[in-house]
């Protein structure tokens, strides 16, 4: 613990991956790209999930594990706490980041404004400036999909971008089976 | 407009963003992790990290100038001095360790040191980056040399399985040595010596100067 | 003496599990492990309220056999790591020191890009550094 390396390492290695995957072996097959980036956010979210939770005690139900997602682990790694934490209690949630820290710094095409959900690579392949960032969007959300289902939520995780880029915000929607809810 | 003068390594080290190196050294893993699983041959995987090391390399380089300011304005000739041409050993061991650590950026206060004396301060360097990094094994041409690090942020955790043996775990990092090289005009060629990961002692990666470009410079000195 | 030491995963799949005895008695202590595993669910699932051990990692003593102790543990993760002792006096604190070093070399070891989430535990890296702990439990803390 302690060390630190310079944020543009992480951004660094982020651009790489994405371009490899996107641009590179799976040029023709965004879908197969999209699943390579969030598989390898997953790994990274699991590993973390059980190092950052190390010294805590025990979460005594999701919703606790959820705000520790939200609080702690978003600090750790996207270095500030989400804007809001929207539920219908039926096993969705929408975690807003106003200022979300990885896109902050990349560079948005005005005219994107009708982008859709990054669920649906092929509708927006017409955009490639609009199709990187979603395809940026995968490893966020392989980390928290890691995250959470090592802390016995599994659940999947989407990112929604509609809102690029007047206000850079992003909703992060996971949603669990019901039954899961204790 | 006067020219911006440029920053101690206090200041820039101040200024730079920095994370948690575990986000850092998982993030890596899970890639080469990935990899092998999408390209089978270690070959390939080696080849790949390489080349995405290059990519970095290159963006790097810039960065590293414009955090330092010894940009643009100044003389972009006396930059590529500072970051390259004094020995070949200085400038990529100031770029590869500030991506890697911005503590490394602090090392800027003695850009102009020479050769001997950077080797002198690795003790120094371990103060604040955590690591040793050497320059050594000059040949008597000055066109080959080694760097030398004793621990390396990349590999925390990491196991070779048995089925990966030929792997170049930390490729990447020959890659950005090669691509940032390059940025500064001269064409290298980099080799793993040594690994830890492989029972080695230590890290050590060769350089070899293959051809030193023509210099041309892509900033227009406005005075 | 520490004789057996486990590490369980949430599905109470074995991830790892070391006797350290000369005698050939593994059988029986992983035998104990995997009745201590129930122990644990039961503890977990059904927390005295007024305990001041909720929410805990560190679960204490689980059950006392004729010749053993069993320590248990769970992580957020849902892993459990299981202590089998002989001795009949142990300190708390000293039980408690083995399994915060225990947890780290467990995070440690899944943290390797190598490691399948939910095999087994193969790093001769973990093995080394487990073995290391259990020789010196008792010895160091005296805080």
């Amino acid at each position: 613990m302690g060390r630190e390396v310079s944020e543009s390492c992480v951004e660094s290695l982020l651009t790489e991956i994405v371009s490899s995957y996107c641009n590179g072996f799976y040029a023709d097959k965004p879908e197969l790209a999209a699943r390579r980036i969030e598989a390898i956010g997953f790994q990274v979210g699991h590993q973390l999930s059980e190092r950052y939770t190390m010294d805590r005690p025990r979460f005594t139900d999701h919703l606790e594990a959820i705000k520790f997602i939200c609080k702690d682990f978003w600090s750790e790694v996207f270095k500030k706490q989400i804007d809001n934490l929207k539920t219908n209690h039926r096993g969705t949630f929408v975690l807003q980041d106003n200022r979300f820290r990885w896109l902050s710094r990349m560079s948005v095409d005005p005219s994107i404004e009708t982008l859709g959900s990054i669920q649906d690579p092929s509708a927006m392949a017409e955009n490639k400036a609009a199709q990187a960032i979603g395809m940026h969007l995968y490893f966020p959300c392989g980390i928290i999909r890691g995250a959470l289902s090592n802390l016995g939520i599994p659940c999947a995780v989407s990112a929604d971008i509609s809102n690029l880029p007047a206000c850079k915000s992003f909703h992060f929607e996971f949603f669990y089976s019901a039954n899961s809810l204790n | 407009m006067a020219p911006v003068a440029p920053r101690s390594g206090d200041a820039i080290f101040a200024n730079v963003e920095r994370v948690n190196a575990e986000l850092f050294t998982l993030t890596y893993g899970a890639i080469v992790r990935q990899l092998l699983t999408d390209l089978e041959e270690v070959e390939e995987v080696n080849k790949q990290l390489d080349q995405m090391g290059y990519n970095i390399g290159i963006r790097l380089i810039d960065e590293f100038l414009a955090k330092s300011n010894v940009s643009r304005c100044i003389d972009f000739k006396e930059t590529a001095e500072v970051i390259a041409k004094k020995s070949h050993g200085d400038g990529f061991l100031e770029g590869v360790w500030s991506w890697i650590h911005p503590g490394f950026l602090r090392k800027q206060k003695r850009k102009k040191m020479e050769k001997r004396k950077i080797e002198n301060e690795s003790v120094g360097l371990k103060m604040f980056l955590g690591v040793t990094a050497t320059v050594g094994n000059w040949n008597a041409e000055g066109t080959t040399c080694s760097l030398i690090l004793e621990d390396n942020p990349l590999v925390d955790f990491v196991e070779l399985p048995d089925t990966c043996q030929g792997l170049y775990y930390c490729n990447i990092l020959s890659g950005v040595i090669r691509g940032a090289l390059e940025m500064v005009s001269m064409k290298t060629e980099v080799t793993w010596i040594r690994d830890m990961l492989r029972g080695d002692d230590a890290f050590e990666l060769q350089l070899k100067l293959l051809k030193q470009v023509p210099e041309e410079y892509p900033y227009k000195d406005d005075e | 003496m520490i004789v057996c030491v486990a590490v369980v995963g949430h599905q109470n799949n074995p991830l790892y599990i070391q006797s350290f005895t000369e005698a050939d008695d593994a059988l029986k202590l992983h035998h104990i492990v995997h009745c201590s595993l129930d122990v644990v669910d039961e503890r977990v699932n059904n927390p005295k309220k007024s305990s001041p051990t909720l929410n805990e990692t560190f679960l204490g003593l689980l059950y006392p056999t004729e010749n053993y102790k069993v320590y248990g543990y769970l992580t957020n993760t849902k892993v459990k790591l299981i202590l089998v002792t002989t001795d009949l006096d142990v300190r708390d604190a000293d039980v408690r020191n083995f399994f915060s070093k225990f947890h780290a070399a467990y995070v440690d070891a899944v943290s390797n890009p190598f490691h399948v989430p939910g095999k087994k535990i193969t790093s001769r890296t973990f093995a080394e550094r487990v073995s290391t702990i259990v020789k010196s439990f008792g010895l160091s803390s005296g805080s």
